[in-house]
This record gives C-alpha cells, structure tokens and sequence, in this order.
C-alpha cells in the first residue's frame, strides 16, 4: 500500500512539475519529493523482509541503497537547485522532472525481487537520464545523450537476450516467473551453458549501469558532460543499481555448476576495469572525466572482490556504500570548481587553494578517501580485498592490481596538486561573477566525515545489513 | 509455416548485409516487420487473445509500418542516400554475415532444447550478430539505428521463442521496442544529423 502509494505520488509530482507555472512552485514540488523519498526510506527500514506489489521485497540490501539514495538525493537536489537557478522556466521544470523521475526508478529497481520488473525500471532510468544529461543543450550534451541512450539500449536488448535465456531454463519446471527466489531455485539443475550465456548477457548489459568494463565508456561521457548534481547521481545511485542487479543474479546463480566460472569472469572484468582506468586516469586532460575513470576503477575492484568470495563479499558492499558518498560529493564539487575557474580541463585550472579555500580542502580530502589512503574508508575494503585474494591464492591478481592502484594514485595525485597549488597552465582569462559560499561545501565534508569514520568504526546495524546481504553467499 | 517465415527473415538479413542505399534498408526493416507478424501469429497460439493482439498490432503496426516511415523522414530531411564509401565493403560484410550464420547455427545447435525450435533460435543469433555488425562496421549514425532497429527483431524472435510459456516477457520486449523506437529515431534521430559520421568531440 505504501510502496504504491510512494510511487504514485512521485509519479504525479515528476508529472506536475512540467506544468508548473514557477521555479518557486516546482522548488516547492522538489522538496515535497525529497521529503516523500525520506519518509519512504524511514518507513523501509520497518520493513525488512516483507514483499509489497508481488514484485518488491525490502531485503536489506534494497533498504541499505535506498537509504543511501536518500541521504545523496537530498544533496543533489540542494546542489541541482543552485546549478539550475539561472535556467528559464521549461528547462527548470524538465531537469527536476527527469531528477524525480530517476530517484523514483532507482528506488522501485533496488526493491525489485523480480528481473524482469527490475529490467523495466532500469530501461526507464535511461529516458530520465537522457533528459538531465541533455539539460544544457550544446553540442556535446546531445553527444553525449546520444551515446548514453543508444549504446544504454544496446545493453538493455543484451541484457533482455540473458534474461530470455534464464527463462529457457526454467521450461518444464514448476516455476514461471523470473523472481530471483525462483532463479535461484532453478539454476542448481539449470544447463550451464544456458547459465552462462545468460549471465554473461546480463553482465554485459547491465555494465551500462554499473560503469564497469566493457561497457564503461558511456558512463565516462554522461558523468563528464550531466550536469555535477547529476554526474553525482549518476555514479552513485544509478552505478549502485547495475550493481545490485548484477549482484541479485550473482547471489542467485551461487549455488549452480557455474559459480567458479562466474568469479573467475568478474576477476578478469575486474583486471580490465582497472587496466582500462589507470591507462586513461595517467593521459586524463578533463577533471570529470578523471573522476569517472576513477569509478571504472572502484567498480573493477568491486568486481575483483565479488570474484574473490569470502570475506570480499562484505568489503564489496562496504567499498560501493562508501564510493557513492565519495564519488558524489566530488562530483559535486566539480560545479563549485567550475563556477569559480570557468573551466575543468587540467590545463587551465589552477591555484584552487588560493581563489576558494573550502573548495579546495573538499578536492584534497575527497581525493584522499577515493585514493584509498587512510583514513578513507576505502583503505579498510581495499585491505579486506587483499586478504581474500591472499587467502585464495590469487596473487598474480593481487600483484597486478596492486600496481595498477598504484598507478592510478600516482596519476590522481599529480592532478589534483596541480589544480590545487600551481598556476593554470594556459590562461582562460575568466573572472567569476559570484562568490561561492563556504557552506555549499558543507554536503560533501558530511559525506566524507561518514567515509573516515567507516574507517575505523562501522554501527553494529550497518554490519548486520551488510552480513544480512550476503548470507546466501558461500562462505 | 514458421520455419519457411524464418528462413525468409533470414533472407532480408543478407540482404540487409550487402544493400547499401537506406531506402532499401527502410523497406527490408518493413517486411521484417510483417514477417514478424506472420511469425507471431503462426507461433503464438496459446498466449490469451489480449497478449496475441497487442503483439500482432505492435509487430504490424510499429514494426512494419511505423518504423520504416520515421526512417524514411530521417532519409528525406537529410538526404542521406547511400552509405559511407569508406565502410566495410559490401563483399567483406557478405563474409562476416555468412561466419555469424556458421555461429548461429553451432550455437543453437549446441543448445538445443526441446522447448524451443531450433530454427528459431539459429535466426535470433543470426539476427543478432547482425545487428551487432552492421552498428560495428558502419560509420553513419543511421546505419547504427539501422543496426540496432536490426537487434531488436533478434530480441523480438528470441523472446517469440520462449513466449508460449511466458507471455509476459514479450510484452516487456514490445515494451523495449517502443520506447527505443519512439526515443530514439523520433528524437535523435531528427535531432543529430543522422548523416554525420563524427561523433568525437567527447574524447581523451
């Protein structure tokens, strides 16, 4: 009743707010959603375990990526304000749309258990996507819309082939729905090559999503151009939606004749994603684009960790909860960078200390945390992710993606002292006409202050979540 | 009935693969479409009559006439005829579609299942390799909507193959084309220049 109701009132306000008359009446509409998207997560967390609708289950992991959707969908809601302020009306209204019309197909993605309703959720995030990306109507913004909406529909098709394929499993079986229960119950018994050919279609499809090889390059564009409150979204809650999509079909094919075959895939892809970020992260020109290489690389060690198994598992969840809120409040950043040098590309920027303080700080300490360095949380994960590669043996694994981490450190390094302490390259010429305020920076220090701690302690009920997501796993 | 239907699918493929003007391509996408629809009614004899009608109106009415029209719009508005000169030649691209037909064949026939009609299936991975080389090989930006307008039947005949026993995937598939169709060549497609074949101003 209440899931209903939380998607049809979303619905109706991204609806409503196409015809509003006034930025100060879709503000008010915006708010009203942020505040139905928080209430709608408290009231998950009373949930756990139900089923509402046939098609959504509160399971903890659902839970624990809507609440973090929340808590990021405020700031970016808070941010889009401000990025937004000086457009006319219609794009006003068709940005904070499209903004509503996301959050709400993330949201009713996380909670499918089904995955043929979760693949319809996905598809329609791409439609809302293309209108935030579009937002700024140059050039390249239609570049870049087209490329994430064509090659996002090539992997949606792909991915639709895989789940026909699992459906084929499932001929002559007592269950016809492709509910995860049900795959699950299906795939011990289920043909392995019909299984592989699925999950590899599945895999390649939903890469689109979760910005990991080989179908990163989308995400690379879309996070580059969309507009920083967007780009934050992007890779965060839409990243976490082709994880947990991925993730669901790995949890649900765990106890098949492919298990093995499938971690050693998630290890190449892994190795690739990392090989593939380091190798444009050390030539990266563009600040954004270095950032979106930068969640290639956390995604390809994700995968790493989910091939690894054992204790991987639990620092997999925990490094994707911690990127979001790292990678968003950098994301963010980007605007306030852009609003005082006029520019992101590396050449051009400089001496960011000296023009605006806090922002600069921001930059320094959310490099730290995506570099993994304590006291980011991510040292914690990264750490963990040895431990079982170690464990299993794997140490060319280990080796070389110690080296290419290495690499990418070395490359965000160089970048982020050069934006920060030196002089711009080339001179834009540019001269700000406003003054940002210390306090816009507020959001992102609150996202990195929760990363440090996660550091060095994580609330018992963060780790129950956790453990509950991956009880099915093999130990 | 359905076999000699997918054989001729098969056929427009080929044809497909050498043609180089997209006025033929519009019209090979239309008797796709209607090939579709014979498909889908000769195949689809247990799904309820409301499942049966909403995919037969779609493959008619969406596949077969609606798609090739847009197309036929892009092609007028921007007076694009043929395709680039420096593509992959049409010999070579003969060649590439006759080894996917060879992995098609392996393929289906390595997964041969008594629920689904192997011809059947050897189409959908033709179709689908197709699809995916026409996007590879071609540089305009309306041959790669040709291209996946291509992968889309793939997804249709695929999902056709399983659709007796669950009706419901089709309709999501319907779902797919309809939203791709409509956004993609209704929007960008007008939008973009479809005859332009640059698309690198986003690069490292």
């Amino acid at each position: 009743m209440i899931l209903t109701l939380f998607l049809i009132i979303s619905a109706s306000l991204g609806f409503a707010i196409f015809f509003s008359g006034s930025k100060l009446l879709t503000k008010f509409i915006v708010i009203i959603f942020g505040l139905l998207h928080a209430a709608f997560s408290v009231y998950s967390w009373t949930r756990i375990g139900s089923t509402e609708l046939t098609y959504f289950t509160y399971d903890h992991l659902a839970v624990l990526f809507l609440t973090i959707l929340s808590v990021i969908g405020t700031a970016v809601i808070y941010h889009g304000f401000i990025y937004v302020s000086k457009d006319e009306l219609r794009k006003y209204n068709i940005y904070h749309s499209s903004l509503i019309l996301l959050i709400t197909c993330i949201s009713g993605a996380y909670l499918s258990n089904n995955l043929s309703a979760l693949w319809i959720f996905a598809e329609a995030t791409t439609l809302a996507v293309a209108g935030l990306i579009y937002h700024d109507r140059t050039t390249i913004s239609l570049e870049a819309t087209w490329k994430y909406v064509f090659l996002s529909s090539v992997g949606i098709a792909l991915a639709f082939i895989g789940i026909l394929f699992i459906s084929m499993t499932m001929n002559g079986t007592p269950y016809n729905d492709l509910s995860f229960n049900s795959i699950s119950a299906v795939a011990a018994n289920a043909k392995p090559l019909y299984l592989k050919i699925s999950f590899l279609f599945i895999f390649v499809g939903f890469a689109t999503k979760m910005e990991i090889f080989p179908m990163h390059t989308i995400g690379i564009d879309a996070n580059a151009v969309a507009p920083s409150p967007v780009a934050a979204l992007i890779s965060s809650g839409l990243v976490n939606m082709g994880f947990i999509t991925i993730f669901r079909i790995y949890t649900s094919l765990c106890g098949s004749a492919i298990f093995g075959w499938m971690n050693n895939l998630l290890i190449l892809v892994g190795i690739l994603s990392l090989l593939t970020a380091a190798g444009y992260m050390l030539k990266a020109k563009h600040l954004k684009r270095m950032f979106a290489y930068s969640t290639l690389e956390n995604m390809g060690l994700l995968a790493i960790a989910l091939g690894a198994g054992g204790g991987g598992y639990y620092a997999a969840v925990l490094l994707i909860i911690m990127h979001s809120f790292i990678k968003s409040g950098l994301f963010i950043q980007m605007n306030q960078l852009y609003r005082v040098m006029g520019t992101l590309w590396l050449d051009k920027s400089g001496r960011y200390l000296k023009i605006f303080p806090a922002g600069a700080l921001v930059l320094i300490v959310g490099s730290v945390c995506i570099m993994a360095i304590p006291p980011s949380g991510l040292f914690l994960t990264e750490m963990m992710i040895f431990k079982a590669l170690v464990l299993n043996g794997n140490w060319f694994v280990l080796i070389t993606s110690a080296f290419l981490l290495c690499c990418i450190m070395y490359a965000l390094t160089i970048r982020i002292m050069h934006v920060v302490f030196s002089a711009p390259r080339a001179d834009t010429g540019f001269v700000p006409d406003e003054k940002i305020s210390a306090a816009e920076t507020v959001s992102q220090f609150v996202f990195f202050v929760v990363v440090i701690i996660l550091c060095f302690y994580q609330p018992p009920f963060l780790k129950e979540m956790i453990e509950q997501s991956i009880s099915v796993l093999p130990k | 009935m359905t076999n000699y239907l997918t054989v001729m699918f098969a056929i427009t493929i080929v044809y497909l693969a050498i043609t180089e003007r997209f006025a033929v391509y519009a019209r090979l996408l239309g008797i796709q479409g209607f090939i579709l629809f014979g498909i889908t009614l000769s195949e689809l004899h247990k799904v309820s009559i409301g499942d049966l009608l909403f995919v037969s109106s779609e493959t008619l009415f969406f596949k077969g006439i609606v798609v090739p029209y847009m197309i036929t719009r892009i092609i007028k508005s921007t007076n694009v005829v043929k395709v680039a000169n420096d593509t992959l030649s049409g010999f070579y691209e003969l060649l590439f579609i006759i080894i996917s037909l060879l992995i098609s064949i392996f393929m289906a026939y390595t997964l041969k299942n008594p629920y689904i009609n192997t011809v059947f299936l050897t189409i959908a991975f033709f179709t689908m390799f197709s699809g995916l080389i026409i996007i590879v090989t071609h540089r305009l930006i309306i041959s790669h909507l040709i291209g996946f307008l291509v992968l889309e039947n793939s997804v249709f005949i695929f999902s056709i193959a399983v659709g007796n026993e669950m009706p419901m995937l089709i309709n999501i598939g319907t779902l797919l084309d309809i939203f791709v169709g409509v956004l993609i060549l209704g929007f960008f497609g007008m939008k973009l220049k479809p005859n332009i074949d640059e698309l690198t101003t986003l690069k490292d």
